[in-house]
């Protein structure tokens, strides 16, 4: 596993790095201006980049032989999924630790940057949602389609992924109606958080199976 | 003599392509270096997915080691090193983050014994893949095929593509590696020389059916080729024919004992016949 999380390292560190500097820079102007729109904007779009970059990387096995001879070590299919999975979560990570510094920084240097501190969870469970739903739709599907695919697989995934977390938001207001108290907005981020953990589980076994029937 | 790899009756249809490996069968004795030699598309690479794998056949066994091998089994790919026809590994890399990701694929895998293979190479451990030429690439795969110390090697068209001087090199590299009696070669090439120099034993494939193994000496030796004229041809034995080609003026046949034949058929012309030549009767030629 850990030569299969190293070699998915290298595979996105280039893009990574750049989208790194990116964030950095962009995280810098974001804490100094007072907007609550670019810092909503900055953080989702820390959140989701990482992650969605990540699970992009993982189609550049297969510009060389690389994808087909990793099949001839010693390890499952089962395991080359598995560190596809863990690469996405490992990159969600570092999106939310960009977006929760500058959130913080902002917080430190303006006051508290939304109008209730609660919606906090909600703009981090609808950036982890979209990155997991992306996942959770593009790795079965890169594998069932080919990597020459990638590409559109993507696109769709990350539009999939919006409209779905979407569509569980505007359940949740639904549910709870315009003026959420605390515990329901607590509720309904952990409503969209369970939703895509669950997807996201649920793609595991499904990618190994198709992965398995996989010929290269 | 024990056996480390045994293929038999597999068969696998890409009914989209039309194409079919059938009924492959064939061994390698420990000790051995077995040619694996057909024309581009002949079902080389097809029957190396087979045995690893990465192909799934439709019928047929395939015992490694003595045993099936299922993905689960990962110990039994410790001990196979693979070397693929040109880019093995991703460009971005260099050797020394292939040797960090190889580390934690096998456990085998021996740091020393690959930067040893680098300097051997002439390989520097901080260049992009991307800027080796393809003899380079080679080289690259080879050591790292090398550097966990498997006992089989599967080499589909490892030397395609390289030069004279760099192919010996790596020839030798081979040979080395078979000098341990429970190492053996399985090396799949259609540059016949390669074979005529380091095979033990030679199976010959086209469109996707084995048409003869023999050992390299029997082939050097015994395999020859008669040039028959039309009323030669007809009076040999349908038995002595392996197969034949009609030219223009006369008959090529493919005896698989010149000596024997000398004898028989007193009069005709037989030559001894190389590797490629056998390939050619065998894949262009007609059977009785």
């Amino acid at each position: 596993m850990k030569g299969l999380l190293k070699n998915n390292f290298y595979a996105v560190y280039s893009g990574a790095k750049t989208f790194s500097a990116f964030m950095a820079l962009l995280g810098a102007f974001v804490s100094v201006v007072v907007s609550q729109q670019l810092l909503l904007f900055y953080m989702l779009l820390g959140i989701v980049g990482f992650s969605v970059n990540a699970i992009a990387s993982i189609g550049k096995d297969h510009i060389s032989k690389w994808g087909k001879y990793k099949l001839t070590s010693p390890v499952r299919r089962a395991d080359i999924v598995k560190s596809c999975f863990l690469h996405q979560l490992i990159w969600l990570l570092v999106g939310m630790a960009f977006a929760g510094g500058v959130m913080g920084l902002s917080w430190f240097l303006h006051g508290h940057p939304f109008d209730r501190d609660i919606d906090v969870f909600m703009v981090f469970a609808v950036g982890i949602g979209i990155s997991l739903f992306s996942g959770a739709i593009f790795l079965p599907l890169f594998y069932l389609g080919g990597e020459e695919r990638s590409g559109a697989f993507l696109a769709i995934s990350l539009l999939c992924a919006i409209g779905a977390v979407m569509g569980i938001v505007s359940l949740v207001n639904s549910l709870f109606g315009p003026k959420m108290s605390a515990l329901q907005a607590v509720l309904g981020a952990a409503i969209v958080l369970g939703c895509s953990l669950a997807v996201f589980s649920i793609s595991y076994p499904f990618t190994v199976a198709i992965f398995k029937r996989r010929e290269y | 003599m024990e056996n480390i790899l045994e293929v038999q009756q597999v068969c696998k249809a890409f009914p989209k392509t039309n194409f079919s490996l059938k009924q492959i069968s064939f061994s390698i004795p420990y000790g051995s270096i077995m040619g694996f030699v057909g024309e581009n598309g002949a079902g080389k690479t097809t029957t190396i997915g087979c045995i690893l794998n990465t192909v799934a056949r439709d019928s047929g066994t395939v015992r490694l080691f003595g045993r099936e091998m299922l993905d689960a089994d990962t110990g039994l790919r410790e001990r196979i090193g693979v070397v693929y026809d040109g880019d093995n590994f991703p460009a971005y890399w260099n050797a020394e983050q292939l040797s960090r990701v190889m580390q934690g694929l096998y456990k085998q895998w021996d740091n020393a014994f690959f930067y040893a293979y680098l300097e051997r190479f002439r390989l520097l451990p901080k260049q992009k893949i991307k800027h080796y030429s393809r003899g380079m690439t080679m080289k690259l795969a080879v050591a790292a095929a090398l550097s966990h110390h498997p006992q089989l090697l599967i080499l589909d068209e490892a030397t395609s593509g390289l030069d004279p001087i760099m192919r010996d090199d790596m020839l030798d590299v081979f040979l080395d590696f078979v000098q341990d009696e429970n190492h053996a070669i399985l090396l799949s090439s259609h540059i016949t020389s390669d074979l005529e120099k380091i095979a033990d034993r030679i199976t010959f494939i086209h469109d996707g059916r084995l048409l003869l193994t023999a050992s390299k000496n029997d082939l050097a030796y015994h395999f020859a080729v008669m040039r028959c004229k039309e009323s030669q041809f007809r009076e040999l034995d349908p038995g002595d024919i392996l197969a034949y080609r009609k030219r223009d003026f006369q008959t090529d046949v493919l005896v698989a004992d010149g000596k024997d034949a000398a004898r028989k058929y007193r009069g005709a012309v037989i030559d001894h016949v190389s590797v490629d030549e056998i390939m050619l009767l065998l894949a262009k030629g007609e059977r009785v």
